[in-house]
């Protein structure tokens, strides 16, 4: 795997290499696709695993991961890049990496709709895949909360209520002291 | 035997170069029609939009989005420990596999050593439940060819399992057994002897199943030579497990990278040399026997003596040193693994589950169905094992 | 492959084998059906109503939002109780058990029932057929439910736990290294180790009603695991200006309440406390605190004693903007955390960082000013718009048997007071202790060490009334005396003293203890002399209690002064004492006694003093 990694080095700049948990390797978002081609086509990292994002909504970016398997090699080799996080309306934009492999273009579609990020070019790319009539934030990203959306798309059960411990023993046992925090 | 001679396709419409055609609705030929999402040959909730031309289908388009509960998305509000009775749900017939590589990912990151018995509960947990799995798909695959009475005998076997899997982790179906640090219990006195009588039960069953099912005149009709994946489509289509074992090709995560126990287990990966209906049941109906023979292996190697869970801290305050990895195990249906990507946090930043049924459901199943009968496509989407929960979570 | 994937003939017989079966029993469960669950089924929940203490955290695991903290009927709140019980929701659970394995008390299991139909009044002509969804919502074990009693089904297997039952052990200092020298014992908590055990809190916060101060306990604890020891100093100090003194030899009430407790080690609150205070550093108190720049509000009060009680006054009134004065009889301040608790536990300098802090809050302490001897209360009165008085309890109580009134015969409290002021002290070879209370071992273990350091050798009895469980001492301070050495004789009481002349004991007479208490709950201990030792001893030393000195106090405002009967002084719940509005009292005196309950009196004392100055309404 070193070997590989080093090969990579060789033909592509990557800013972090990390072995802890398995292989991952960042590139710049410009080389992705082209470094995603080269390890399927050269290196026999021909099974794809997964394409999946993760919304680092502090730094304003989001990680691309294209999890690659040699079958050869029974190993695994992530490959990371970041890309500029849109503000929804607004979409992010990647390339597209559907010509390597079929099933990339689904996992694009669920990216673009369940992210927000655009892979122009890739088959389909605009039809939902999982959500019907969705017109809000993409559910994946950070900044949508499930629990809101809950609360505002369902009725809450009636009778529901429920005491703090701590509180409770305090109105119970010590309601004067309880009041003394200047 | 029956012979009805081929179509004639001065009919269809020409296939173009890159294997398509051109479709025209307005034209009167075709017929649009969805199959599922409540159909039995789907093995749970998803549809196809299938075009056909008389009886042979021209174009497939998948469809899921029935079963999303948006499990990825809940898991980064929960913490680690309550993600463990979540996880199980993503998928029904096989929740142990979520649970093992949920626990496994999150042990790998936080650097948790696991107890040597731990890990054999683990194995033997997850090799129960294949074989209850397999239980369930020999009963679609003979269903989804009208041998219903098939899955009548291997239900009644598989509850056999379930019953065993009660008596150990508490639940039938979502055992909620195998967390961070190693599993939850210890196994029952007398659990040994109970399940090997169950192995011998569902042996004399799955004896049944091979003379009614495989050697059958009418399922050799209709499922030999039909859906057939070729061997070069497997890194193509990204296909796992015993589909891509049918093809010829012994992908098998027990064997290429061993977790748990597996790799001190004695066993060879079923494979076959065409991967068609016939075949595909057939490497899963092998593997299926080798499981209990794993099952018995593994009764044999547990020890005695030993924790079945590692000290850990606190599960309410527990937090994952920031990291990313990818955890698969082999379930009955190919590859499932987890990415898990924390951040130091007591939640996880991201967890995405890879299902094989990803690329088995919606890109292979899209193209392995042009050209074939519409009465073939429960069949089809059967052989395949696909379950829709994991293309969606 | 076992076969070929040609048709043959075979494959047209084969399958009419289905045909054994027509003679088969069918394997279905007939309705209706009465299969048992498995042993450790995930059924129907179960509540032990009487072991539960309702700490929530059940609630605080349930990934589903099921379990709700509800009063229940017949469940009282009380120290160690919040009253609160689970009721559990089946239109959300889960079953996944959560709930039962972090159960602090192991009170919740689940029974191996899973079948529960609520008979609807309209059943079968609606659809109320089964009862409405909130017939499935419950308090768990109070509701009478079928399967309250079941034996069968899961409950939290031994060997696993999701929260570590272990407490995180105190580096100290060894026998040898102790026994001779009065160096601080406990050498306080590392970062790891204060973070590892900070982590077992479950923070449900029942220790809080039970802490004398109603400290912040659950809230501290997190700032240590969020390692924010600024945020946790501000919180100890919001109820407790003695944190380095309570995080030493506070009496931990709240560790015996701790819900975690009841299926392994409490909470190592104390030492947590300690941890804060001994890591941030004296000069940084004011600027995380906020108190560099106090308004004053040009009112003056008074405070008579430098205890625990009094310094507590004093801070608080500082914060508030009053001048305070505090008036001490000792040469230094500190009451009796510095003159009855030996060095070994607390050492001064510890007890300096404390008052120290205090006194940079403007607050003015007069040592070797004794009221009532170089001030009288009555020119405090016209001095100061209020009074505070924690005078303590310094004067030792005598058992009163034969020879008693020796010379050789001392008071533990007196011995104590002069250990602290250096003062030479009469240390026999031979000692005896009477006591069996923290105070009783802290001056065995004091005249166990000088004894060592004199002799080489230790020989000291202590002997109490109380049977070894029972004793009122920590469990550890009498196995700490033991390992240095002491005997300690429980179960035996005091009869008489006997002597050699006017200046020499000869030792004491005890006898088996049968009962303390009589039936009626009196102090009345019955003893089986035909079970009698003597131990030899050169000095005796009384440590059964002490008793307050309030002759400062003018005769005629004693007398408007009601006492309850274990002679404390009755005043409001602000200790404003009746009749007399411009004197409040703490600490000892009115009730306790320990450290944390005088904190907890200043406190509320100096809230009654500001109401009471500024003149608004009770």
């Amino acid at each position: 795997m070193e070997k590989v990694i080093e090969n990579v080095q060789k033909k592509f700049s990557l800013s972090e290499v990390t072995s802890a948990h398995g292989y991952f390797i960042t590139c710049e978002k410009k080389d992705a696709v082209s470094l995603v081609t080269y390890l399927k086509n050269v290196e026999g990292f021909k099974h794809l695993v997964l394409i999946t994002a993760v919304d680092w909504i502090k730094d304003n970016k989001f990680q691309l991961t294209y999890l690659l398997n040699n079958p050869q090699m029974k190993k695994e080799l992530g490959v990371r890049t970041y890309i500029e996080r849109s503000v929804w309306p607004e979409e992010s934009v990647m390339d597209s990496a559907h010509h390597l492999w079929p099933a990339a273009k689904t996992y694009q579609r669920e990216l673009h709709e369940m992210f927000g990020i655009d892979f122009p070019d890739s088959p389909e790319v605009n039809e939902p895949l999982i959500l019907e009539y969705w017109d809000d934030i993409p559910p994946y990203r950070k900044d949508f909360d499930t629990k809101q959306y809950s609360e505002d798309t369902y009725f809450p059960r009636e009778g529901r209520e429920t005491d703090d411990p701590a509180t409770y023993m305090k109105e119970m046992l010590y309601p004067f002291e309880g009041e003394k925090n200047v | 035997m029956f012979d009805y001679g081929e179509k004639n396709r001065e009919l269809f419409p020409e296939t173009k170069s890159d294997g398509t055609v051109d479709i025209d609705l307005s034209s009167g030929k075709f017929t649009k029609l969805w199959h599922g999402p409540n159909h039995p040959g789907i093995t749970g909730n998803m549809s196809l939009e299938l075009t056909l031309l008389g009886d042979e289908i021209m174009e497939s388009k998948t469809h899921v989005g029935y079963l999303h509960r948006g499990f990825e998305k809940l898991m980064e509000r929960r913490r680690f420990i309550n993600n463990f009775p979540l996880v199980c749900r993503v998928c029904v017939p096989e929740p142990d596999f979520n649970e093992y590589c949920y626990a496994a990912a999150l042990e790998e990151l936080a650097g948790i050593e696991v107890p040597e018995k731990a890990q054999w509960i683990r194995t033997l947990i997850l090799e129960m439940a294949r074989l209850q799995s397999y239980l369930m798909w020999i009963g679609g695959q003979a269903g989804s060819f009208g041998m219903g009475m098939v899955g009548q005998w291997t239900l009644w076997a598989r509850d056999r399992v379930l019953q065993m899997f009660e008596e150990l982790t508490g639940g039938r179906i979502y055992h909620i057994f195998i967390l961070p640090g190693g599993v939850r219990n210890n196994l029952t006195e007398g659990f040994k002897g109970r399940m090997l009588e169950t192995l011998a039960d569902v042996n004399s069953i799955l004896d049944d199943v091979e003379r009614v099912l495989f050697n059958n005149a009418v399922f050799k009709k209709r499922a030999v030579g039909i859906a057939v994946i070729h061997p070069e489509w497997v890194d193509e289509y990204g296909i796992t497990g015993p589909n891509a074992r049918a093809a010829g090709i012994p992908k098998d995560v027990r064997k290429d990278n061993p977790y748990v126990k597996y790799g001190e287990l004695d066993f060879e990966p079923v494979t076959g040399t065409d991967s068609d209906i016939y075949t595909r049941a057939r490497v899963r109906f092998d593997d299926c026997r080798m499981t209990t023979g794993l099952i018995r292996q593994i009764l044999d190697r547990i020890p005695e003596k030993g924790e079945f869970k590692a000290k850990m801290p606190s599960m309410l305050h527990w937090k994952i040193p920031a990291g990313e990895t990818y955890k698969k195990a082999e379930c009955t249906r190919g590859e499932y693994g987890y990415y898990i990507v924390t951040d130091g946090s007591g939640y996880p930043a991201r967890v995405n589950v890879r299902g094989p049924s990803y690329t088995h459901a919606v890109t292979l199943a899209e193209k392995m169905l042009v050209n074939t009968n519409l009465a073939d496509v429960a069949g089809t989407l059967v052989s395949l094992h696909t379950y829709p929960p994991e293309v969606e979570r | 492959m076992g076969n070929s994937t040609k048709t043959s003939f075979k494959d047209v017989l084969y399958p009419f084998t289905v045909w054994k079966n027509i003679l088969k029993e069918p394997v279905t469960i007939r309705h209706p059906e009465k299969r048992e669950g498995s042993d450790r089924y995930r059924g129907f929940h179960t509540n032990d109503i009487d072991k539960c203490i309702g700490c929530g955290t059940c609630e605080e695991i349930c990934q589903n939002a099921a379990i709700d903290m509800v009063p229940c009927e017949g469940v009282d709140t009380k120290p160690g109780d919040s009253g609160l019980r689970p009721r559990v929701d089946y239109g959300r659970c889960c079953w996944c058990a959560l709930c039962v394995d972090v159960c602090t008390t192991n009170s919740l299991g689940m029974s191996n029932n899973f079948r529960w139909s609520v008979e609807g009044e309209n059943r079968g002509e609606g659809n109320e057929a089964n009862g409405t969804p909130d017939d499935y919502r419950f308090i768990i074990g109070a509701e009478n439910k079928y399967w309250d009693k079941a034996e069968k089904g899961y409950k939290k297997p031994d060997g696993y736990d999701l929260t570590p039952p272990d407490r995180v052990q105190m580096d100290h200092l060894s026998v040898e290294e102790r026994s001779d020298s009065f160096i601080e014992m406990m050498k306080g908590y590392s970062k790891e180790q204060a973070k590892k055990e900070a982590d077992r809190c479950v923070e449900c916060g029942i220790c809080t009603a039970t802490c004398p101060a109603h400290m912040g306990i659950p809230a501290y604890i997190r700032a240590i695991r969020e390692d924010d020891l600024e945020e946790g100093l501000r919180i100890l100090y919001e109820t407790n200006p003695l944190p380095e003194v309570c995080g030493r030899i506070c009496t931990h009430k709240c560790e015996s309440v701790c819900s975690i407790g009841n299926k392994g080690d409490a909470v190592s609150i104390r030492w947590l406390k300690r941890y804060i205070a001994d890591n941030v550093p004296a000069e940084k108190y004011k600027e995380i605190l906020g108190t560099s720049d106090l308004a004053k509000n040009g009112k003056k009060v008074a405070v008579v004693g430098a205890g625990p009680s009094g310094l507590s006054a004093a801070h608080y009134l500082a914060l508030m903007g009053y001048q305070v004065t505090v008036f001490e009889a000792l040469p230094y301040a500190g009451g009796m955390m510095r003159y009855g608790i030996p060095e070994y536990r607390l050492p001064y300098d510890q007890i300096d960082k404390d008052i120290n802090y205090i006194v940079s809050l403007g607050v003015e302490i007069k040592t070797n000013c004794k009221v009532g001897k170089e001030i009288s209360l009555e020119e405090l009165k016209r001095d100061y718009d209020a009074v505070f008085a924690g005078t303590g309890l310094h004067l030792g109580r005598s058992t009163r048997i034969e020879n008693s009134d020796h010379k050789k015969v001392f008071q533990s409290i007196d011995l104590l007071r002069k250990i602290t002021l250096r003062e030479e002290i009469y240390v026999p070879e031979k000692i005896v202790v009477i006591g069996g209370g923290n105070v009783a071992m802290d001056i065995t273990r004091s005249l166990a060490r000088i004894q060592r350091q004199k002799y080489g050798q230790v020989d000291i009895v202590t002997t109490c009334l109380e049977p070894a469980d029972g004793m009122l001492a920590d469990d550890e301070e009498v196995d700490e005396a033991k390992e240095e050495g002491a005997i300690i004789t429980p179960s035996y009481g005091p009869q008489s003293i006997e002597i050699i002349d006017e200046e020499n004991v000869k030792g004491l007479h005890v006898a088996k203890c049968l009962h303390i208490f009589d039936e009626e709950g009196r102090f009345n201990p019955a003893f089986d002399m035909e079970d009698s030792q003597f131990y030899e001893a050169d000095m005796i030393i009384e440590s059964i209690g002490q008793a307050s000195d309030i002759s400062y106090i003018p005769q005629e405002t004693q007398e408007t002064l009601e006492f309850n009967p274990r002679r404390q002084i009755v005043a409001d719940p602000d200790y404003q004492v009746k009749n007399e509005p411009w004197l409040f009292v703490g600490g000892d005196i009115a009730k306790g006694p320990d450290v944390i309950t005088g904190i907890s009196t200043g406190h509320l004392a100096a809230v009654g003093i500001d109401r009471y100055l500024r003149g608004d309404e009770k």
